[in-house]
């Protein structure tokens, strides 16, 4: 059984706040009642084994999937029931597990959807190509360029964004979803796939990001990273809460050690 | 420049009936290659940059044709009110279906929007007292821009050209904006747009009423033009014919799609020679640009002509 | 007001039959290749053809059917070759297109071969109607819900009691673990071509003597045929036998009850209906799509 995590005293409020959430798919048990809180400006990690209900809490955030039970609110707004265009619209951004890139475009124009929700001009002024669109066709291509060089990718910004490797790749998602300047953007397995170098270049992004202001949850099997890059840790095992706190906490956790991390190996902190 | 091809297109569509005066084929032919040229832009927009299948648009282009030939026809209405008419019955219809219909995907997709086609020509040809039935409606008067009568094949190349123009350049325009990418993302990928804050369902619904006015506008000129419509022009095998313009072009391209429009035109122009044999030479030509030039026309040519650039450099720098 | 209903779903089933058969082709094919062929259609048009040409040539019926419908198996099987493979792994709207290519140039072939004429066949059994409680009845449909029902056993006894038709399933569940197990894809697409041709054109045989025949009688049969496979879920071979006779009765009962010239439209708005309710058909696999 789990038991309930006492969550310390936070000023300034936190910034996502989910309690009870549930998320059954026919009779299999998702997620059972995940309750957590992430302070603004954090970076917080979610691992467990797989299977444990990551991805499904991120969708659920996200408003893919409806919860069954539970409340979800960002920034004092209930999220719960809102499809995902509506929840993004209110500072949450993410990248998914398996890369949903649009091969369709370059890496430029990639990024430029994500400045979607910072758009204005409607159908009838773009399809008569008024002054206005020009202007703001100019203003979401310097806004692209700012995101992609955060990312280290502005060399990259007109190749087809199917041309980069995998690794790149994975950051262009990373640009889009900065680009639509979030306040909560969500990471899901941003290292899968990634070689050392990959991942330490990896680490440093996260840290640029979250110093520009955004917080960051973050979903990943990479222990080194997770242990290194994070403030707070959320442990999920079978749709439960298994623990949370700070990496230290966590990693001499008997619980989590003995459910995840198999035998007490000490990561760097 | 964004739009030089596109001048340059305009010029020489300007150019033609100049340099070939008094020809049939251009003025003729032209204008019937202007027509589907509006009409597999609009559908690209659709099919290329949405990513949605419509095996039915032929219905739409019936729309606009009917509402014009019905409203000047037994309502005396002038022309281009009929038109806005026609236009609004066809976007609203496309606004109603949007929603649960591209909710489908693939082949569950082509059926709603063939099944919807079918149910449209029925329409045409049973609600007689209405349509005119199987053998249509003739006596459509002229139409009348603002005090000029639009009469006789020259004058009637001039307004399709125009029209032709006008819809490349919106197009052009939509494509080339965030409406355009919001579009292409939706066809990359509809979780991912929806996290860019997308309302991926409002898109698809925006782009089916498009397309859907595009072809209803073509549809009116049409009926002006050959003072006659009925059923026959706004079939199964007309909305086969529009996809197989916008695939041969090679999708997500405008132009790709006008060039689909006007080869498809001037090959069946080409095939009429054959008579009886002309529906054979047509499936087999179908199937076989399909087989070996699946990226479409368009690019396939271009392709084609790069690597004869490419061979043409070596063989320079070799001499 | 009973008996006028009893008489359209007699009407209905027989013709609900046809559906079946062609919509059991759609789903055959699409099972072994992810490809809806539209030129299923013309499989039933030149089964039907091609018998009467061969009886008017003085061959006798049993032996004109046998030989028109081994004829439209190679036909199937020319398809495939030629059409189909080379166009391997191309987009669902590129081979569309390049079956429908493939459905005009049959249908232009068969102009050519008969021209514009209707011709019929002679009914099996003779023209007596029978009279069935209150209801008229051809002995031809007797033959066409007999012929239908002994194909569709067929097939499902095919598809689920034997090795090779068990592998014609597993190509449609999961192509590359089929062949990993070893079952030659190319093969069973070709089985899939052949034995679809020879249902359409047995379809065609049995419904010859009741409707007349002419080079475009495949379009309507083929697209009600489609229509059968996707209202009972494309890829579900028994889906599409339910999906045929339901659309055949609902359509007779339509053409009977409301109006006989809209009856085409009354049997689409039926399959609109399904697939707003539906999208994947009534009896067809669900699609989760993982994030």
């Amino acid at each position: 059984m789990t038991a309930p995590a006492t969550l310390p005293d936070f000023t300034p409020p936190p910034l996502l706040v989910v309690t009870g959430v549930e998320q059954s798919f026919g009779g299999v048990m998702a997620l059972a009642g995940v309750s957590f809180q992430v302070p603004a400006g954090l970076i917080y990690a979610v691992i467990g084994p797989n299977g444990a209900g990551k991805t499904t809490l991120f969708n659920d955030l996200c408003g893919f999937y409806q919860p069954s039970a539970g409340s979800i609110r960002f920034d004092g707004h209930e999220l719960c029931g809102l499809p995902p265009h509506r929840i993004a619209a209110r500072g949450m951004a993410r990248t998914f597990q398996n890369l949903q890139l649009f091969f369709n475009m370059t890496v430029v124009e990639n990024v430029m959807v994500g400045c979607h929700l910072r758009a204005r001009t409607g159908l009838l002024a773009v399809a008569l190509r008024l002054p206005q669109v020009r202007r703001e066709e100019r203003q979401l291509r310097v806004w692209a360029r700012e995101a992609l060089e955060l990312c280290d990718l502005a060399h990259r910004a007109e190749q087809p964004a199917g041309a980069l490797p995998y690794g790149l790749m994975k950051r262009v998602e990373i640009a889009r979803a900065l680009a639509a300047k979030p306040r909560l953007l969500l990471l899901d397995e941003p290292a899968a796939g990634l070689n050392d170098t990959e991942t330490l270049a990896l680490r440093e992004l996260i840290a640029r990001i979250r110093a520009s202001g955004v917080t960051v949850l973050l979903v990943e099997h990479n222990m080194p990273l997770v242990m290194n890059v994070s403030d707070r840790l959320l442990v999920l095992d079978y749709g439960s809460v298994l623990a949370e706190g700070t990496p230290a906490e966590i990693q001499a956790d008997p619980r989590v050690i003995a459910a995840y991390l198999g035998g007490a190996v000490q990561y760097a902190v | 420049m964004r739009l030089a091809g596109f001048y340059a297109f305009a010029a020489f569509v300007a150019l033609l009936p100049v340099l070939f005066r008094d020809n049939y084929f251009v003025t003729v032919v032209g204008a019937s290659a202007g027509l589907h040229v509006i009409l597999a832009v609009g559908l690209n927009l659709l099919m290329g940059y949405a990513g949605q299948i419509s095996l039915g648009h032929a219905a739409f282009f019936g729309m606009g044709a009917y509402a014009s030939a019905i409203l000047t026809t037994r309502f005396a209405w002038p022309g281009l009110l009929a038109m806005a008419a026609g236009l609004l019955v066809a976007g609203a219809v496309a606004w109603l279906l949007a929603r649960p219909i591209l909710r489908l995907r693939g082949h569950y997709l082509a059926m709603a929007t063939l099944g919807f086609g079918i149910i449209i020509h029925v329409i045409m040809v049973q609600a007689m007292r209405w349509t005119g039935g199987p053998d249509g409606l003739a006596g459509i008067p002229p139409l009348n821009l603002f005090g000029w009568t639009v009469e006789g094949d020259q004058q009637w190349y001039g307004v399709i050209a125009a029209a032709m123009l006008l819809a490349i350049w919106l197009s052009l325009n939509l494509v080339d904006s965030q409406v355009g990418r919001a579009l292409r993302a939706v066809h990359g990928s509809e979780f991912a747009a929806q996290m860019m804050g997308v309302d991926t369902g409002r898109a698809k619904t925006q782009v089916f009423v498009v397309s859907a006015l595009f072809a209803a506008f073509a549809g009116s000129l049409f009926a002006h033009q050959q003072a006659f419509v009925s059923p026959d022009s706004f079939n199964l095998i007309v909305s086969v014919e529009l996809v197989t313009m916008v695939v041969l072009g090679g999708m997500a391209s405008t132009f790709g799609a006008a060039c689909g429009a006007i080869a498809l035109t001037l090959l069946h122009q080409g095939l009429v020679v054959f008579e009886d044999y002309e529906m054979l030479i047509h499936g087999a030509l179908l199937m076989a640009v399909m087989i070996f030039l699946p990226q479409g026309l368009f690019v396939g040519l271009s392709q084609g002509a790069q690597r004869l650039w490419v061979l043409a450099k070596r063989r320079w720098r070799s001499s | 007001m009973p008996e006028q209903l009893f008489q359209f779903l007699v009407t209905g089933v027989t013709v609900g039959s046809i559906y079946a058969l062609v919509g059991l082709g759609f789903a055959l094919i699409y099972n072994a290749s992810d490809v809806v062929n539209f030129a299923q259609g013309e499989f039933v048009m030149l089964g039907a053809m091609t018998a009467i040409a061969l009886l008017g040539a003085g061959l006798p019926l049993p032996l004109a059917a046998v030989a028109a419908t081994l004829l439209t198996v190679l036909i199937g099987l020319l398809l495939e070759r030629f059409a189909i493979e080379p166009a391997f792994g191309a987009s669902v709207v590129t081979t569309i297109i390049i079956t429908i290519g493939a459905a005009i140039l049959v249908r232009g072939i068969a102009l050519l071969l008969w021209g514009k004429d209707f011709h019929a066949l002679p009914s099996f059994s003779g023209d007596a109607p029978l009279h069935l409680g209150s209801a008229t009845l051809l002995p031809q449909s007797l033959w066409v819900l007999g012929g239908a029902v002994v194909l569709v056993t067929l097939v499902h006894t095919f598809l689920n009691h034997t090795l090779l038709g068990k592998a014609l399933l597993a190509c449609s569940f999961n192509r590359a673990a089929a062949q990993l197990v070893g079952i030659n894809v190319r093969v069973m697409l070709r089985l899939a071509y052949g034995l679809s041709a020879g249902l359409g054109a047995l379809a065609g045989i049995l419904i010859a003597p009741i409707t007349f025949s002419s080079y475009e009688a495949g379009v309507m049969l083929g697209l009600k045929g489609f229509s059968a496979a996707i209202v009972g879920g494309i890829g579900n071979p028994m889906g599409a036998v339910a999906g045929g006779l339901l659309l055949g009765v609902l359509e007779a009962l339509g053409a009977g009850l409301i109006s006989s010239g809209y009856k085409d439209a009354i049997a689409f708005l039926f399959v609109l209906m399904v697939l707003f309710f539906e999208p994947t058909g009534l009896f067809g696999h669900k699609v989760a799509e993982r994030v």
